[in-house]
């Protein structure tokens, strides 16, 4: 009897582990075309190349970083609010700023501002090793349950102040600073290693207008801005 | 029969007090509701949601228009119960709002279309107490319009004071705080018309008074949208609110929180410390954080912002919208001798001066620091001193402003502003001002045409050898100075700039080379911009730039407003249209607001037609005259409020005398048409055209010459320029109403809700005007708008 009673339940043991498998991979592979589509028509038709960002956002499953509520506007051209005030960047933008990474295997990167988690999640998916860093715990904390439940083991967050960075993992080869302000802390110019770079969306929540790049190089420290939307300030008459 | 006169007079007197009161309530709760608004949303559409509310006006017109029999037979009973629920909803409507659905946030619009219902609902509930309030006056005006002069008396009155009430309670109370307390004026104008309603009233009125109550006793906490920059800050880990200050010119919070930091646009290479600083916000927007740290530790020191003191010591330093006080610290830090620092909101200057930690006290101890509160501007035009160093406020936003600002009028930064600051620098005086870094680049180009032109007409030749600029990661800053930059100064910018890891934008002496050595941007094309400012083709900059860049005057101060309708498509094809409101954010929603608001009131005013009688008169004589007076008032009372704020120098204390004024003038006009012949009722308007065109030629003028008399006479003088047309401006409605009543007296609740829709739709419209045009014009379209009541000279068969 007590043989058939531990039979039994490791069986259903079993069974909850692998639907809980099948319910990640399902969910990991539901809206595939979405993702196609979002990638064709938002990120490489606006120039975005590199075959492991590509791949990534091919990959990980974005409608799960969002509210359920939005989950249905997940892969449209556009960032959507997550609560406390913070958004997931719009797919281009994600796009942009991972390709000008060149993350992949090897590679160490921190992330000051995870929310979501889901540039966390990009990162990870081309195989570098991340590092996120969330203020506001509620969401640190969101974030870690799903990067965990998905399967991203190269992701290690903590809910603190982005400000000091993560000392222990330092120096990094990138780190991007969603949560900008209007300071860059030298502390993080400090974990940044030689060559590295830093990435910082500026804009409103609602729309980047422009990427912050500081780069190290031999002991000077060069920022330079990047627009994302080429603009053109006006055409001569004689230029028409 | 003598008590049956007696009791009539008596209700004759009590209508009178119930209307003063119920308007008193409606324009408090108006006032306390922006406030409200304005910090728990975003600001733009706090604007959209009151206009729409404010239709409640036009709405009760309609009503009645609809169904005047009705009502005026049960009018002894409607009367008070109206005002019962006027009193509810007034007193509910935080509570409601924001249990509605979770509550409503406007930043959401932007990317859930289901924010709209949201923002309708709001507006509709918010329409509420302003139609049952508007419907109870609008009632009294159909049932007494051969009185109609002193009913308009006390209409215009009760405003007055209201307003006044509303200013009143924002200074002491918590704006959550007020509408149930408005709520109880409303209810004192219900008791006061309760003698002779049915016992049902009395029910109704004990159960809103019971309401009302615990709307007060239970004030809801202001809930603020997660992206107001208060929220957010509150979110953060260990927040605490140090103070929470109600003022008239902005609620006032400061928070302390572990990780704020006031380090704004620091250096790369700064290796010291970002000391902890609490953040300072006006209506849940950051205005900037305390000063802390003082001497070598002061990040301010690795910023743009210390350029000016790259160049020598300044003894007298005057810093023009102090806020928080952070240019004042580091002019103390810096060696200045003498500091004059002007900010107009005076309570936070106040709160500042009390309560804020002992490492502030410096800034209003010293005994070289004297804080003035007015409006900068006006300081700038009656200060009669000269100064080493001159500080305007920073413009712009990190991010860019996203056009945010466009509506906000800016009066440091005009022409006028800049000439008089250049006119004030001693011998070898700096003028700085800093600039966030915008794409596409707007601020700097706009500020820089501007002090090119202001050292233009002051005689300069060669304005590029009186400007330097320098530029970091995000910020640039521009010195203009009173004489050309000698070599050593010029070594010393460049000193200042390697060290910090800036790189110099402007120099008489820059080479191309050194414009990008640090901080590097995409292409040169804010560097080709910069150099047409300064070369002989700015005109034609100006002209085919995709944004607007001419320095603007104090007749049109919008600096931040920058979008050219000309170019609209071509910025939508560049950044797609649901990107593009983040370009130039806050125009294009004063422009939605107007044409929604626009569509609104057609419909509330065409839909009374529809059950008017056929062929009883002229309705576009009707819609012409009424309509004529609504948008005109509102176009008169904002061109007005624009003079008097720079004149008075405080903005609450100005425009609550401008609207005090012209409210409390105009009831005394429409007191004294009691005595009038309703006949010709054109000609009042006419008159009111005429002294609006006086306006236009001879106020400014006036206010200029008389600027540098003192406060009160300042004041007596405003009164005495208002109060004429004010009272005049109050004839022409209730003769109106007279005269349509006479002829056609259906129509008079029509007429009365073109009136209200229209001042709405006015009001929408000034704001556009103003900014595309200028306050000249505003002003000059409200004498039109006036005239054209005279050219039709309204009569009725």
């Amino acid at each position: 009897m007590q043989i058939r009673r531990e039979s039994t339940f490791s069986g259903v043991l079993m069974l909850c582990l692998v639907l809980l498998l099948c319910h990640a991979a399902v969910a990991s592979s539901e809206r595939g075309e979405d993702r196609e589509a979002m990638v064709k028509e938002q990120i490489l038709a606006r120039g975005v190349k590199d075959p492991a960002t590509l791949a990534a956002m091919r990959t990980v499953p974005r409608h799960l970083f969002v509210p359920e509520s939005m989950s249905h506007q997940a892969y449209q051209d556009r960032p959507l609010p997550i609560g406390h005030g913070q958004t997931i960047s719009q797919p281009f933008i994600v796009a942009f700023m991972t390709e000008i990474i060149k993350p992949g295997p090897g590679r160490k990167i921190l992330e000051i501002g995870t929310g979501s988690g889901y540039q966390a999640a990009i990162l990870a998916a081309t195989g570098a090793q991340v590092y996120s860093i969330e203020i506001i715990p509620q969401l640190a904390d969101s974030a870690a349950v799903l990067l965990k439940q998905l399967g991203f083991t190269h992701v290690a967050t903590r809910s603190a102040d982005g400000y000091y960075g993560w000392q222990e993992h330092a120096p990094f080869d990138a780190i991007i600073v969603t949560a900008a302000a209007e300071f860059i802390p030298p502390p993080l110019i400090e974990q940044l290693a030689e060559s590295g770079l830093m990435i910082i969306p500026v804009g409103s929540p609602f729309f980047v207008q422009t990427l912050m790049l500081i780069q190290k190089r031999a002991g000077k420290t060069i920022s330079t801005s990047l627009m994302p939307v080429r603009f053109v300030p006006f055409k001569r008459a004689d230029e028409e | 029969m003598i008590g049956q006169c007696n009791r009539m007079i008596s209700l004759c007197n009590r209508k009178h007090l119930s209307l003063a009161l119920v308007s008193a309530a409606l324009l408090a709760f108006q006032i306390a509701l922006l406030q409200i608004l304005a910090t728990s949303q975003w600001h733009h559409f706090a604007y959209l949601v009151i206009s729409i509310a404010l239709l409640g006006f036009g709405a009760a017109g309609t009503l009645l228009a609809l169904t005047r029999r009705w009502m005026t037979a049960r009018q002894a009973q409607l009367l008070p119960l109206l005002l019962c629920c006027c009193a509810v909803t007034l007193a509910g409507s935080l509570t409601m709002t924001q249990s509605l659905f979770g509550g409503f946030d406007s930043f959401l619009l932007f990317v859930d279309i289901g924010e709209v219902l949201k923002l309708a609902a709001v507006a509709l509930l918010l329409l509420l107490p302003f139609t049952c309030g508007a419907l109870t006056i609008g009632l009294i005006f159909t049932l007494e319009t051969e009185r109609i002069g002193s009913y308009y008396f006390a209409n215009m009155f009760g405003s007055g004071l209201g307003c006044l009430l509303g200013l009143a309670g924002l200074s002491l109370l918590l704006p959550q705080q007020l509408p149930p307390c408005f709520g109880f004026l409303a209810l004192a104008a219900a008791v006061v018309l309760l003698p002779g309603s049915r016992p049902v009233a009395r029910v109704v009125l004990v159960v809103s008074l019971a309401l009302v109550t615990i709307f007060l006793v239970q004030a809801t906490e202001l809930e603020l949208s997660q992206y107001k920059d208060l929220r957010r800050a509150l979110d953060l880990p260990e927040a605490t609110i140090l103070a929470n200050q109600p003022a008239a010119a902005g609620q006032i919070h400061i928070v302390d929180a572990p990780v704020l930091r006031g380090a704004v646009g620091v250096s790369l290479n700064w290796s010291g410390e970002m000391p902890q600083a609490p953040a300072v916000f006006v209506n849940g927007d950051s205005i900037g954080s305390l000063p802390q740290a003082s001497g070598r530790d002061n990040p301010r020191n690795a910023s743009t912002f210390a350029l000016p003191y790259a160049l020598g010591i300044p003894r007298r330093v005057l810093v023009l919208d102090a806020g928080t006080g952070v240019d004042v610290a580091m002019a103390i830090d810096r060696g200045a001798e003498t500091v004059v620092a002007v900010e107009a909101h005076k309570p936070l200057v106040e709160l500042l001066r009390t309560t804020a930690p002992t490492s502030v006290s410096r800034i209003f101890n010293n005994p070289g620091v004297t804080w003035q509160t007015l409006v900068s501007r006006t300081w700038l035009a009656r200060d009669q001193q000269q100064y080493d160093l001159i500080i305007l406020p920073k413009v712009g936003g990190f991010g860019g402003n996203a056009g945010l600002f466009a509506l906000h009028e800016q009066p440091l930064l005009t022409r006028e502003a800049l000439q008089q600051a250049w006119s004030k620098l001693s011998p070898q005086g700096l003028l700085t001002v800093t600039s966030w870094v915008d794409y596409p680049v707007r601020t700097p180009l706009r500020l820089l045409a501007t002090l090119v032109e202001t050292l233009q007409e002051a005689g300069v030749t060669t304005p590029q050898d009186r400007i330097a600029a320098v530029r970091s990661w995000g910020t640039l800053t521009f010195c203009i100075k009173r004489t050309p930059y000698s070599k050593a100064e010029l070594a010393a910018i460049r000193s200042f700039a390697k060290r910090w890891a800036f790189d110099p934008a402007l120099l008489p002496d820059l080479r191309p080379e050194e414009r990008q050595h640090f901080n590097r941007l995409q292409d040169d094309s804010l560097f080709q911009l910069f150099d047409g400012v300064l070369g002989p083709e700015r005109a034609q900059l100006y002209n085919n730039y995709a944004f607007r860049i001419t320095p603007v005057d104090d007749d049109q101060p919008f600096f931040s407003q920058f979008l050219r309708w000309s170019q609209l498509n071509a910025l939508i094809s560049l950044y797609g249209q649901r990107n593009l409101p983040f370009i130039e954010l806050g125009m294009l929603v004063a422009v939605l607001a107007a044409g929604v608001l626009s569509l609104l009131a057609t419909l509330l005013i065409l839909l009374p037609l529809t059950r008017l009688p056929k062929g009883s008169g002229k309705h576009w004589q009707v819609l012409i005259y009424f309509g004529g007076l609504g948008v005109g008032y509102m176009w008169t009372e904002l061109a007005l409020i624009h003079h008097f704020v720079l004149y008075l120098g405080h903005p609450v204390y100005a425009t609550a005398l401008v609207v005090a004024v012209l409210l409390i003038g105009s009831a005394t006009g429409s007191a004294l048409t009691g005595r009038f012949r309703v006949c010709r009722p054109w000609r009042w308007t006419a008159a009111t055209s005429s002294i609006l065109l006086l306006y236009v030629v001879l106020l400014g003028m006036l206010l200029e010459t008389t600027l540098t008399l003192a406060m009160p006479l300042r004041t007596a003088l405003a009164v005495l320029v208002l109060a004429p047309a004010a009272v005049i401006m109050g004839m022409p409605f209730p003769l109106g109403l007279r005269l349509l009543n006479q002829a056609h007296q259906a129509e008079v609740p029509w007429a009365w809700g073109i009136n209200s829709c229209l001042s709405v739709v006015g009001a929408a419209l000034a704001t556009i005007l103003a900014v595309e045009f200028g306050y000249s014009l505003l002003l000059l379209l409200a004498a039109t708008a006036y005239l054209l009541p005279t050219m039709i000279r309204f009569r009725v068969s």
